[in-house]
């Protein structure tokens, strides 16, 4: 869990099956985020320029959540807006993920976290909670079973648990 | 929904303001962190960002920001870094 420490400092406690599963959950995200669907038929131009991002939503739904159309209703609006904005936004997400993953290397049950790492941890979270909600299909509040013995619930849990720990340490 | 602070009335009535930015509602994002993401991006003060959230989350949807289509694209793109369901439109 996280605490709010000195100095605005903030300490993240974990245990071995926590660091475990974080771990894995982290790597498979960013494999998720490393692998866009649509590098084919890339204009060198429009990469050199950095606007070689893709122009349609993901057919899979957990990255349509991560990069959601910016118009709704418009989707040569929305295609321009992705072209211009989604590469961006992936490369912002890596960046939260590799900065979380490396403070889990050589982990020693605690650390301390910066304000500023602190911002991609809550990010970092946030992403895998969409990841992993959608995929569990929670399109409702009141109607999914957050008491349900499945390990995706659990897993889900643990990672509200956590997100919230982090937004009490920061609020 | 309360009533707006008069400074936010007179900004809106002084500038041409004709694109928003819209949040919706999804069942992951947590309330705490909505009203967190509302405060650290925008710099609104909590009792702000907490209406926000919760027209967010009673009505579906809610009104963040107006501007310039470019800001709103700013603003739409800053949001989806931190995974709330946000567009853009014309203020019509």
């Amino acid at each position: 869990m996280f605490k709010s420490g000195l100095g605005g400092k903030l300490t993240l406690k974990l245990d071995d099956a926590e660091l475990g599963v974080l771990s894995q959950l982290f790597e498979q995200m960013a494999e998720l985020l490393e692998h866009p669907e649509s590098e084919a038929g890339t204009d060198p131009l429009a990469k050199m320029l950095n606007m070689s991002g893709s122009t349609q939503i993901s057919e899979d739904p957990a990255l349509a959540r991560l990069f959601p159309d910016g118009y709704p209703g418009d989707e040569h609006a929305s295609a321009d807006f992705r072209r211009f904005t989604e590469q961006d936004l992936r490369a912002q997400k890596l960046a939260a993920l590799a900065t979380v993953r490396d403070s889990l290397i050589d982990w020693s049950g605690k650390c301390s976290i910066t304000a500023q790492q602190a911002q991609h941890w809550l990010k970092a979270l946030n992403d895998l909670r969409l990841v992993l909600g959608t995929r569990l299909e929670i399109t409702d509040e009141v109607e999914t079973d957050f008491e349900a013995d499945e390990p995706g619930i659990h897993l889900y849990n643990y990672l509200t648990y956590l997100q919230g720990t982090l937004i009490d340490a920061l609020t | 929904m309360s009533a707006m602070p008069i400074e936010d009335v007179a900004i809106d009535v002084m500038t041409d303001r004709p694109w928003i930015t819209l949040v919706w509602n999804d069942p992951i994002n947590l309330m705490t962190y909505v009203t967190y993401v509302f405060q650290t991006y925008f710099g609104y003060d909590k009792p702000k960002a907490e209406l926000l959230m919760l027209d967010v989350h009673e009505k579906g949807r809610a009104v963040v920001s107006s501007g310039t289509r470019e800001e709103m694209e700013r603003d739409v793109a800053a949001m989806h870094s931190y995974g709330l369901w946000a567009t853009l439109q014309k203020d019509d």
